[in-house]
């Protein structure tokens, strides 16, 4: 009994301690990531983000305190200078394209509106494709019709067509269109390379779920709409929320779309991100806040969507 | 309660698509009070102030300029302010935009989508030749740039890119303090250089500290170096030769500039550590032993940006006496970054931009703000910081401005120099080095 015990835990001691491992390996560089965000530059660039918590070093530099604000304050409003926003407000020598007031939160230039933009194009380019794909989902596992199967094996073909070959035709097309630089134009591209996937996904899902309950849907009358909404979509919730997740952080992480189709008239956080430090490297600094910045909604999203994540992704996986 | 999740959803996405087209219009209302406020008093100050200096071309206020450009950050800003006096006097409205990926430039020009104008490389020059707009149909002021920079602007005879920034590393950076105390001036001539060189080794004194170690690229301070040396034995024309792939890599000229860097590269009374030191110290260390305490070495050849790393290490010397440069004493070019202003559009609005870029103004504009240097001669003596300044003379004296070799020929060329340079400081055979690196040069110039 005893014996049996202690062999389960000397048992688990490799997995608590891979896991412990992993956790550490992918903790330690956030944790400095973020201790280096709160940090004065002059103290960032003397001492590492592990001694941020000893005293000797407000010693060595004029700086009085350990931590600070600053570094968020500037890539909000999209601060470009060598000083601080607030240092440079108090003094009156801000760019021109600051005002100190409320009004440098939607700064152009700035995070503020990077991720007002970002929400812009992320949440219909999350909706959009789920939906359609739903709808495709259903009509490829239980309407009837001909050339079903050859439709629905292009259509997983399409899952490898790169991305990035299509986009001198797509911007061509776009910029014959006018719709070069909105965000209608990014939301489509984002709605058709997400599809295939999501389609995928959603049919073998729906496929999955037992034929009865169907056919006694359609026997009480019920007609193919009615199925779908009152059927189908609270049945295949996990589905379309591991779908929502994968679809989110992909837009929200995605910068070559943005760049290619949005750049700079509207920019998204992934770009401006990449613009806070100059092409040598320099002003680093309000990356670190900016890269904490972007990563907060995601960690939301993926928190509050999480218990729907594993069941999701098992979605299809198995047919019963 | 089902249809009610889809009424939601469908509400979620009629909203933001709605937000989404107000924030359409946003920018835009927003943008237009602010140009008109700000340019309406400004123009008039401006006018009454200097009237004639900034040539609108016709650019009516409110006319757009869509720029891609590489800078970024503190970049940005510089750039700003340079451009700010054409913004208050004309009101155009630059439409920027920032990337460090050449694809995207590549993909817009494709697409048929380009923007106005774009700074970026020398070699996006060729690559763009039948679609660029040539600088003398844009009101460009030619007298203000050296016959050189026009040369290596032109491609099929026609000037294509306008030179706005430039970053020479053809320097040598010592003590100041050190050389006053050891009885040491700055040599003028490269026989000057060979004469203190020799002189110092004569005193006990290790002159050069040339550690190369730079992870991946380790070897890049040594080509670097080498082609200082062809740029004072051969000259920038030779350079461009290697270039071009008219001058092969094996040729005598280079297997001469090898010798004279080796002879100092590999012996340890010349550099620290002699070749195991030049091959294993990083190179931001071999700055630092010129500038330590006592010194390890008296000069190290480093490109601007050695001057930063120096006030990082050691914040309390400061420029001018306890460090600085000079130019490699008897090169007859230099060697650095440049970047150039192309236009894929020839509306009012680029002519203003060209034409104030190339004045004397635009020039001076540029120097004050000191981002870096600008080929512009009127920008010459109006640099603001006294490093730049003095970078400023260098360029101002330099008959010719050559592009890294490495970086110019594509393929696996600049490894193959790095790895060449490291192998014949470790005591490999320089011939077949030589032809190696050669083969490379070949190969990427296909």
């Amino acid at each position: 009994m005893r014996r049996s015990k202690i062999n389960k835990m000397l048992n688990k001691i490799p997995t608590h301690f891979v896991i412990i491992f992993t956790m550490f390996v992918w903790l330690v560089p956030t944790i400095g990531l973020f201790i280096t965000s709160l940090r004065p530059l002059p103290l960032i660039n003397t001492t590492g983000w592990w001694t941020a918590f000893s005293d000797k070093n407000t010693q060595q530099t004029s700086s009085t305190t350990k931590f600070t604000l600053n570094n968020y304050i500037d890539a909000i409003v999209g601060y470009r200078g060598t000083n601080t926003y607030v240092e440079d407000c108090q003094s009156g020598s801000q760019s021109s394209s600051l005002k100190c007031n409320a009004s440098d939160l939607l700064n152009p230039r700035g995070m503020g509106q990077a991720f007002v933009n970002s929400l812009l194009v992320t949440i219909p380019a999350t909706i959009l494709p789920i939906f359609l794909a739903a709808f495709a989902g259903y009509a490829f596992a239980w309407l009837d019709f001909k050339g079903r199967f050859l439709l629905f094996a292009i259509l997983v073909g399409l899952q490898v067509v790169p991305l990035q070959m299509t986009l001198v035709p797509v911007l061509k097309m776009y910029a014959q269109t006018g719709m070069t630089g909105t965000f209608l134009g990014v939301w489509l591209f984002h709605t058709g390379f997400g599809m295939p996937y999501a389609i995928y996904l959603m049919r073998n899902f729906l496929g999955g779920l037992p034929k009865d309950l169907f056919e006694a849907a359609y026997l009480d009358g019920a007609s193919h709409w009615t199925t779908f909404t009152n059927l189908v979509i609270p049945l295949s919730m996990p589905a379309i929320a591991s779908l929502g997740i994968f679809q989110f952080l992909w837009v929200w992480n995605d910068l070559l779309v943005a760049l290619v189709f949005l750049g700079g008239t509207k920019p998204v956080m992934t770009y401006q991100i990449s613009n806070m430090v100059t092409s040598l490297g320099a002003g680093w600094h309000l990356l670190t806040a900016a890269a904490f910045l972007s990563m907060l909604l995601p960690m939301v999203v993926f928190f509050a969507l999480q218990r729907y994540f594993v069941r999701g992704m098992l979605a299809g996986a198995i047919k019963g | 309660m089902k249809t009610k999740s889809i009424v939601v959803v469908s509400m979620i996405v009629i909203l933001t698509m709605l937000l989404a087209s107000c924030a359409k219009a946003a920018p835009v209302a927003t943008e237009a009070p602010m140009a008109e406020a700000t340019e309406a008093p400004m123009a008039e100050a401006t006018e009454a102030l200097m009237p004639s200096e900034i040539d609108c071309m016709g650019a009516a206020a409110g006319d757009t300029v869509s720029m891609l450009y590489q800078w970024s950050g503190v970049e940005e800003e510089n750039l700003n302010k340079i451009l700010a006096p054409l913004v208050e006097a004309c009101g155009i409205v630059i439409n920027p935009e920032s990337t460090r990926d050449q694809a995207l430039l590549d993909t817009r020009v494709q697409a048929g989508t380009p923007p106005d104008v774009t700074f970026w490389n020398v070699t996006q020059l060729s690559q763009y030749k039948d679609k660029l707009i040539a600088m003398t149909d844009l009101g460009v002021n030619g007298d203000n740039y050296a016959e050189y920079w026009k040369n290596i602007g032109t491609v099929d005879s026609k000037w294509l890119g306008l030179p706005v920034k430039a970053d020479p590393k053809t320097l040598v950076w010592y003590s100041p303090a050190n050389f006053t105390t050891d009885g040491y001036a700055i040599p003028t001539t490269w026989d000057e250089l060979d004469a203190l060189v020799e002189k110092m080794v004569a005193d006990g004194k290790v002159p050069w500290s040339m550690g190369m170690e730079s992870g991946d690229a380790t070897g890049w301070t040594g080509t670097d170096f080498i082609q200082d040396i062809l740029l004072v034995t051969q000259g920038p024309d030779y350079v461009m030769g290697i270039i071009d792939g008219t001058i092969p890599y094996n040729d005598p000229g280079v297997k001469a500039a090898y010798e004279i860097y080796g002879k100092w590269a590999m012996s340890e009374m010349y550099t620290v550590g002699g070749a195991a030191g030049t091959v294993s110290v990083g190179f931001n260390d071999a700055i630092n032993k010129v500038f330590s305490n006592p010194p390890e070495a008296m000069m190290v050849k480093q490109s601007g940006f050695a001057g930063g790393t120096v006030k990082a290490t050691y914040p309390d010397l400061t420029y001018g006496t306890d460090y600085d440069f000079f130019g490699v004493p008897g090169a007859k070019g230099l060697q650095g970054g440049s970047d150039w202003m192309m236009a894929f559009s020839d509306k009012p609005a680029v002519k203003a931009l060209v034409a104030y870029l190339s004045s004397a103004k635009g020039g001076e504009m540029w120097a004050q703000v000191g981002f870096d240097l600008t080929p512009n001669t009127a920008g010459s003596d109006a640099y603001v910081d006294a490093a730049l300044l003095k970078k400023g003379q260098i360029l101002a004296n330099a008959t010719g401005f050559t592009p890294d070799i490495g970086d110019s020929i594509p393929g696996g060329f600049g490894s193959a120099e790095f790895k060449g340079i490291t192998e014949y400081v470790n005591g490999g055979d320089l011939d077949t080095i030589l032809n190696t690196i050669a083969t490379a040069q070949i190969e990427g110039l296909k």
